[in-house]
């Protein structure tokens, strides 16, 4: 086992160092010059040449991603915004702030979002798939996967402004989305995210719901189950000591990877409610061409995908001693 | 486009449109709405602007009906102000919050039917100029102070002038910093900064009298405009951070910053040294400023429409209503009054490549080919704005309405006049390749510039560019564009700002603005006259005539629209108004309602 997330976590780095040597030379592959952007409308090649040394982006290409690596790991001293402190991930080119304290600044915004929205979409997914699968064929199933059917194919930036207008502009029922740090006032907190949290959910349970469903169905009629009925168990015992643990496996695989997703920025969400998370961050990286804050974005949600699918793989692992050995 | 930050390129955003003007964009591009209002478009009636006495440069500011003092005003942007450090600033959108915090020698006093004159900020007039226009005189307010209370000195003043030399400060203007040295753009070669104690030797300062003279290597019969640009704001001697001014300035203005997160929010409070008696433009009602960032354009609009809890008291502060919004806000009665609008101060246009359509006759019927209309339409009506058809824009003293090509009577294009001309010229179905950055907007326009190009006898060639690297393509004078999308918005409101950088020979080259590379003696020779004549009304007349015969006798560029843009406030706010020079919400006349 030990060996096991070794090597998954070796791999994870290479992963990432990959995705950081690309994400470099994408962006300079576009025809644009973060300094000529940042050099304003008079900009004699004197002034560029100090902007590109203020930017540290004055060196070629390799040596550029050398220093930015090292960086990481020992530190770095600019011309302009004096000493960054391993890990260092650079300055912004935009709000010239650190970018590893901006990231660490959004990411609670996330996470609050991912997770609560989390709870919401597995409660209210994994439930309803399982009363679809128990009432199979009947009313209640046929609402509900024709219902799952449309909200799965609901957009966030629809949905979100449609359920701001209703539910807040015109009915005054919920609060406007906003965020305010659990630590500073629990209650805003929860109130502030809620309507988020459940347009961002619709979508997600109606997968969860379509899949739990699926799953059970199939479940409920394997050998084992057929067995254990037949061997006198109660229908609830069956359900869910039998049926439904039979079931969760691949959800729990499609949970794990929905929430690395998630923790990379919820982008579509985060835009609909001018929430400022890792999401809104990553556009912004790309719109103003900020390439120190498009790297440390970027690693953030390459690094949630890929913990999410070292649990989801150490989770197999030990279930399946196979994965093992794999 | 409609997250950007748009301190992008040498260009900056401005269109309600999504588009984009190659714009120098910065505090002083005065302006305001001076066209006729398009039908169903608005009531506004911009002016033109007046060089105002030594009393109309002196303080307090006249009251506002209805206006009384307190509360705070929320405003809501998509994006943090770039820049703080005032030297650093030339995006309009940075000075919305500079008219706050920073002072500069002079500024502009704006009415409330947005008439506006230029007067003395810090000086107590818009300066004394010797016979040439080469020295410039302005003497200090008295009781002018700093947000600790320390006196603000000439001082102070000066080093606002000798920091831009830094290493660290890269964007903002450099008007003064070449007339101050004379030598063009390699100014600064010629001082290394203040920071190892050695001053400009062509600023003079007299400390007893409280007098700042300027020697220019050139004759600037505009440079008190030029002083306006928050670029040229003062800085404190003694409280420099440098690098980290950017950060937190020090306040001249009526408020300072109490807390700034970065792209989240930003509170200012009252700067209770600052004196209403010094400052002849500023009202500064509420008791603070809240700015909230992060907040999409319609998200914003929208908030501002409903008006609940905070949101009552807000305004945005530079993004106008958006297209899914405007029918909305223009035809509710109620919402309607908590709008304002202006024209934007400066002129779209398609540049003609005048070295590779070489033949007058062509670019007239392009011209005349040209979709004003349906162009307009895309961008949404009649309200986005007024039909362009010269260089310079309404905001520009001076300015006077041509027709030349009958725009405006056929603003759909008038292909039997195109065909017409191109018949003449022996032309008929030349080749036009048209450059436009590649963004929703532009597709849309470029198919009926496509259809109306081809119904004139042309063959046109489309050619989409990436947008953020749009105006380095077709600035480079090898391009192989005959006609490219651009705009221009000039820095103050004198008719040099626009026709010198657009047309002057001079400013051909790679990187430079005269994109449709025109060099005509008689221009050449007509830019340096006027731009020498000590009077701005007198100057300003020559300069409209120029305009006109450029459009006559060379006809270089293809006017396309004065654009227009409309602001939502909420329902608590009073004094809001249109702010000509950076169009936006004029922050420092907004106060909240009882």
């Amino acid at each position: 086992m030990f060996r096991f997330l070794v090597r998954r976590i070796l791999g994870a780095a290479v992963i990432l160092l990959i995705i950081s040597a690309l994400v470099f030379v994408l962006f300079y592959a576009a025809p644009r010059d973060p300094a000529r952007i940042a050099c304003g409308k008079v900009c004699t090649p004197e002034t560029l040449e100090l902007v590109r040394k203020n930017l540290a982006i004055s060196d070629p290409l390799p040596v550029q991603y050398w220093e930015w690596l090292k960086g990481l790991f020992v530190g770095r001293d600019y011309s302009s915004f004096g000493h960054c402190n391993a890990p260092c991930l650079g300055y912004s080119f935009q709000s010239r702030e650190p970018v590893l304290d901006t990231i660490l600044d959004r990411f609670p915004t996330t996470i609050s979002l991912s997770l609560g929205a989390a709870v919401v979409f597995l409660t209210f997914g994994v439930g309803t798939g399982m009363l679809a699968a128990v009432k199979q064929g009947k009313a209640l199933d046929k609402i509900a996967s024709s219902a799952s059917l449309i909200a799965s194919s609901m957009q966030i930036y629809v949905v979100g402004v449609f359920a701001t207008y209703l539910l807040v502009d015109q009915l005054h029922l919920l609060d406007r989305a906003s965020y305010t740090p659990f630590t500073d006032n629990p209650g805003k907190w929860f109130s502030g995210l809620l309507v988020p949290w459940l347009v961002l959910s619709l979508i997600f349970t109606a997968n969860y719901t379509r899949m739990t469903r699926s799953q059970m169905v199939e479940s409920l009629s394997q050998d084992y189950v057929r067995t254990a009925r037949a061997k006198g168990l109660s229908s609830r015992t069956v359900f869910f000591r039998f049926a439904w643990r039979g079931a969760m496996g691949p959800i729990v695989t499609i949970f794990g990877l929905d929430l690395g997703v998630l923790l990379g920025g919820a982008i579509i969400t985060e835009s609909t409610f001018s929430l400022q998370g890792l999401g809104m961050l990553s556009v912004k990286a790309v719109q103003n061409n900020d390439l120190p804050m498009l790297l440390g974005v970027v690693l953030v949600a390459a690094g949630a995908i890929v913990v999410f699918n070292i649990i989801v793989d150490t989770v197999y692992a030990l279930i399946d001693p196979r994965v093992r050995l794999a | 486009m409609s997250f950007s930050r748009r301190n992008f390129l040498i260009a900056t955003s401005v269109a309600a449109a999504g588009s984009t003007v190659l714009s120098a964009c910065s505090s002083g591009d005065a302006g305001g709405s001076g066209g006729t209002p398009s039908a169903g478009a608005t009531e506004y009636t911009g002016a033109k602007v007046t060089v105002g006495t030594a009393a109309d440069s002196t303080g307090p500011a006249p009251e506002i009906p209805g206006a009384k003092k307190g509360g705070t005003i929320y405003g809501l942007a998509p994006d943090d102000f770039s820049h703080l450090d005032p030297q650093r600033i030339y995006y309009a959108y940075n000075s919305t919050v500079a008219l706050l915090l920073h002072r500069c020698l002079t500024g502009y006093k704006i009415d409330a039917s947005g008439k506006q004159k230029l007067v003395g900020d810090l000086a107590t007039d818009t300066g004394k100029a010797s016979d040439d226009n080469k020295t410039w005189t302005f003497t200090l307010k008295e009781g002018l102070k700093w947000e600790d209370g320390s006196e603000l000195t000439v001082e102070d003043v000066r080093h606002g002038f000798e920091r831009s030399w830094a290493p660290f400060i890269t964007e903002g203007a450099d008007y003064a910093q070449r007339a101050l040295t004379g030598k063009g753009g390699d100014w600064r070669d010629a001082y290394e900064g203040p920071y190892k104690g050695k001053h400009l030797d062509s600023i003079v300062i007299d400390k007893a009298k409280r007098t700042i003279t300027f020697k220019l290597a050139e004759s600037k019969p505009d440079f008190n405009f030029t002083l306006a640009m928050h670029s040229y704001a003062a800085v404190p001697v003694k409280m420099d951070t440098k690098e980290k001014y950017d950060k937190k300035p020090v306040a001249s203005g009526p408020y300072k910053i109490k807390a700034h997160t970065t792209d989240k929010s930003m509170v200012l409070i009252r700067n209770k040294h600052w004196d209403p008696k010094t400052d002849s433009i500023r009202n500064a009602y509420p008791d603070g400023f809240e700015f909230r960032f992060g907040i999409e354009t319609l998200d914003g609009v929208d908030r501002l429409i409903a008006s609940q809890g905070d949101d009552a008291y807000g305004v945005s502060i530079y993004k106008g209503v958006p297209a899914e919004r405007i029918q909305k806000v223009l035809t509710d009665p109620e919402l309607k009054k908590r709008t304002f609008n202006g024209l934007l101060t400066g002129t779209y246009f398609y540049w003609i490549n005048t070295k590779r359509v070489t033949d007058l006759k062509v670019r007239q019927a392009l011209i005349h080919a040209w979709p004003l209309q349906q162009i307009r339409q895309i961008y949404g009506g009649p309200s986005a704005g007024d039909f362009a058809t010269s260089v310079l824009s309404p905001d520009i003293i001076g300015y006077e309405k041509t027709d030349v090509y009958n725009k405006l009577k056929k603003p759909q294009g008038d292909p039997a006049a195109a065909k017409k001309l191109l018949k003449e010229a022996g032309k008929l179905g030349q080749k036009i390749v048209y450059a436009f950055p590649n963004d929703p907007t532009y597709n849309k326009t470029k198919v009926v510039i496509e259809n109306a190009l081809k119904a004139a006898g042309f063959t046109p060639v489309i050619k989409p560019l990436e947008s953020t690297a749009y105006y380095d393509q077709v600035q480079q004078i090898d391009n192989s564009y005959d006609v490219m999308w651009g705009g221009w918005s000039p820095d103050w409101p004198t008719a040099y700002t626009m026709i010198q950088p657009l047309l002057d020979g001079d400013a051909i080259g790679n990187g430079k603005n005269n994109v449709s590379q025109t060099d005509v003696d008689w221009i050449n020779e007509g830019i340096k006259k006027n731009a020498v004549i000590p009077d701005q009304q007198e100057a300003g007349k020559a300069w409209a005539a120029l305009d006109k015969r450029i459009m006559e006798e060379v006809a270089p560029m293809i006017p396309e629209t004065y654009q227009r843009r409309f602001y939502v406030y909420g329902n608590k706010v009073g004094g809001a108004q249109f702010d000509p020079n950076f169009s936006a919400t004029l922050l420092y006349k907004t106060f909240v309602k009882a």
